[in-house]
């Protein structure tokens, strides 16, 4: 059985067969919802806006960092977004934004690597500040873009929904799967990440940097964040204090949930992708279903440790089988 | 020793502190091309620091690191890499979590461009170029380079490393306690293969505690002590046991080869 001992060392095992049986159950619960194409719309949009943020999650996490402030970086790039498009143009805007996230993923980075700081703490005070940044933004006007600004091509490109009925940010979140999966498992830099996220010490005995594999990183984790605000906005307009409230650690239990060991060095993007849909498909049938929002916090919560059990178990079962 | 060749690698009046630690202190020493140096001390007699320097990881406080003739300037695991320097050490240099086919060119991996210009991790390079490593350097036959190191014993391990060493066209292979935690058979097979690489011309330093399993393979034994230099001498001219009393005693008066 050599095949069913590869597909379980795959990190995304886990959450293949979770998903599998997420559509065993919902389709005999449900069926007729389940399929409909408000369910599929609704779940691929918020899969797509919460998976772009598990992607970056999951990149730090294989290198045994994490990222608590990508809520606020999520909100915070949403509104510069917002803010900046009517005097410097749409395109302008987006740019600026972006360049917003990547500093603060810079800022991260640095205060973590050259400050010897854990980058739980860093983060974590980065998720307060840059709340307090949204606080003040919104507090005369919770900027929002007008109908003329949201009709322009550049904002439909990310809000619009040119295919099947999807929203584009669905597609972009698709494109981010493979272009993050590539760059993972397909490019020297990938096998850097991964390799320092498993052993630093023998990363950089062989000449990994480990400080620019983890910048980099840390970069890319705040771009995804704020890209996926921009996303939100482009659709929907409107901001308020609590945007990207809780995103954080929604995104970091689809991580783990699609496999991604704190541990470093395992873990994969499909896998945080299949760990983001699982939880969006789960909230939208529970609320579809009548149950109270509040039994979704609490299921997350029941999946996570679930999820990680099942995943620490396997793995050192496996090893188990393979040494000699 | 011909004394009139140039030295691989010459080391003058190395002297390197952490803090107001000073671990290393005046140390001059030269290494040839074909030669199996022992480096042996006490913990914390300055060994693994020595060899820091020349794998890149540490930079003198001062003193003069000459490579083939040249003043090195720039420490860096890189530089040293890139000049043929390798460092095998027992829990350094392979990553458990990736392949064996990754870890082999870890740094340095093979790039193909798919359709001209997308650049992709050449796989049948590394499967092709591991596999070869694999067969031999006495792994078990079934090892598969797609298996994740972790699943290699320590002696396998170890043999690996050499082996990538020696295919990468290295120079210099530090060996840095290469054989704890190592059963016989393992050991004897990884000292076999630091005398082969001494044979091929390389310039092999072999750092450990056991004066006895050293004073065996070495054509020369370095002693340090407290970050000195204490015994620089061809093997013939000293038995195991008086080095050993050496390292014992903790005589700090150096002994002229």
């Amino acid at each position: 059985m050599p095949e069913i001992k590869r597909f379980f060392k795959r990190s995304e095992a886990t959450i293949i067969i979770g998903c599998i049986l997420l559509f065993v159950v919902f389709t005999l619960v449900d069926a007729r919802n389940w399929y409909s194409f408000f369910t599929i719309r609704n779940i691929t949009r918020l899969t797509a806006i919460l998976g772009l943020v598990a992607i970056g999650e999951t990149l730090l996490i294989l290198v045994r960092e994490i990222d608590l402030s990508v809520g606020s970086v999520y909100g915070l790039v949403a509104i510069a977004f917002i803010s900046f498009a009517p005097t410097i143009g749409v395109p302008f805007s987006f740019v600026v934004a972006l360049v917003v996230a990547a500093t603060i993923g810079l800022l991260n980075a640095v205060l973590v690597l050259r400050g010897r700081l854990s980058s739980m703490i860093v983060t974590l005070g980065g998720l307060f500040f840059y709340r307090g940044v949204i606080y003040v933004a919104t507090q005369s006007t919770a900027p929002s873009l007008t109908a003329d600004v949201t009709s322009q091509w550049f904002v439909q490109l990310f809000g619009g929904n040119w295919f099947l009925g999807l929203e584009n940010g669905f597609w972009w979140f698709l494109l981010a799967i493979i272009v993050f999966s590539y760059i993972l498992f397909r490019i020297p830099y990938g096998n850097h990440l991964l390799a320092t996220g498993g052993n630093p010490e023998s990363a950089a005995s062989r000449g990994v940097s480990v400080q620019t594999v983890k910048t980099l990183a840390f970069i890319a984790c705040s771009l995804l964040a704020g890209f996926a605000g921009i996303i939100t906005v482009a659709d929907q307009p409107r901001t308020g204090v609590t945007i990207g409230q809780d995103v954080e650690l929604e995104a970091i239990a689809a991580a783990v949930i699609g496999g991604a060991l704190l541990s470093g060095g395992k873990g994969s993007i499909i896998g945080a992708a299949l760990g983001t849909y699982f939880l969006t498909a789960v909230r939208s049938e529970l609320i579809t279903l009548g149950a109270p929002s509040v039994w979704y916090i609490s299921f997350v919560g029941f999946v996570l440790v679930f999820a990680a059990v099942v995943n620490t178990f396997i793995q050192r079962r496996l090893m188990k089988t393979h040494t000699l | 020793m011909n004394e009139t060749r140039t030295p691989l690698i010459e080391m003058r009046n190395i002297n390197l502190n952490f803090g107001t630690v000073q671990a290393l202190r005046n140390v001059s020493v030269n290494f040839y091309e074909g030669e199996l140096v022992g480096l042996v001390g006490d913990n914390g007699a300055g060994k693994t620091t020595l060899i820091r320097i020349l794998s890149g990881m540490y930079a003198p406080t001062s003193g003069e690191v000459y490579f083939g003739g040249k003043r090195i300037t720039r420490f860096h695991p890189k530089l040293a890499i890139d000049l043929g320097i390798e460092t095998i050490q027992q829990t350094v240099g392979l990553c458990d979590n990736l392949s064996i086919a990754r870890n082999y060119f870890l740094g340095r991996e093979p790039v193909k461009r798919v359709l001209g210009f997308i650049p992709v991790l050449d796989f049948a390079r590394m499967r092709q170029a591991s596999s070869a490593v694999v067969r031999n350097f006495g792994l078990r036959d079934t090892v598969n380079v797609d298996d994740e190191v972790a699943l290699l014993s320590g002696g396998e391990a170890q043999s690996f490393k050499i082996g990538r060493a020696v295919d990468f066209r290295n120079k210099v292979i530090i060996m840095d306690e290469p054989t704890n935690h190592l059963s016989v058979r393992e050991r004897a097979h990884v000292n076999d293969l630091a005398l082969q690489l001494r044979d091929q011309g390389l310039l092999v330093i072999y750092i450990t505690h056991d004066i006895f399993q050293v004073h065996r393979l070495a054509d020369r034994i370095i002693i340090l002590e407290n970050g000195r230099k204490v015994v620089d001498i061809p093997k013939a001219e000293m038995s195991a046991e008086a080095l050993e009393q050496i390292i014992r005693d903790g005589s700090h008066e150096a002994v002229k080869g």
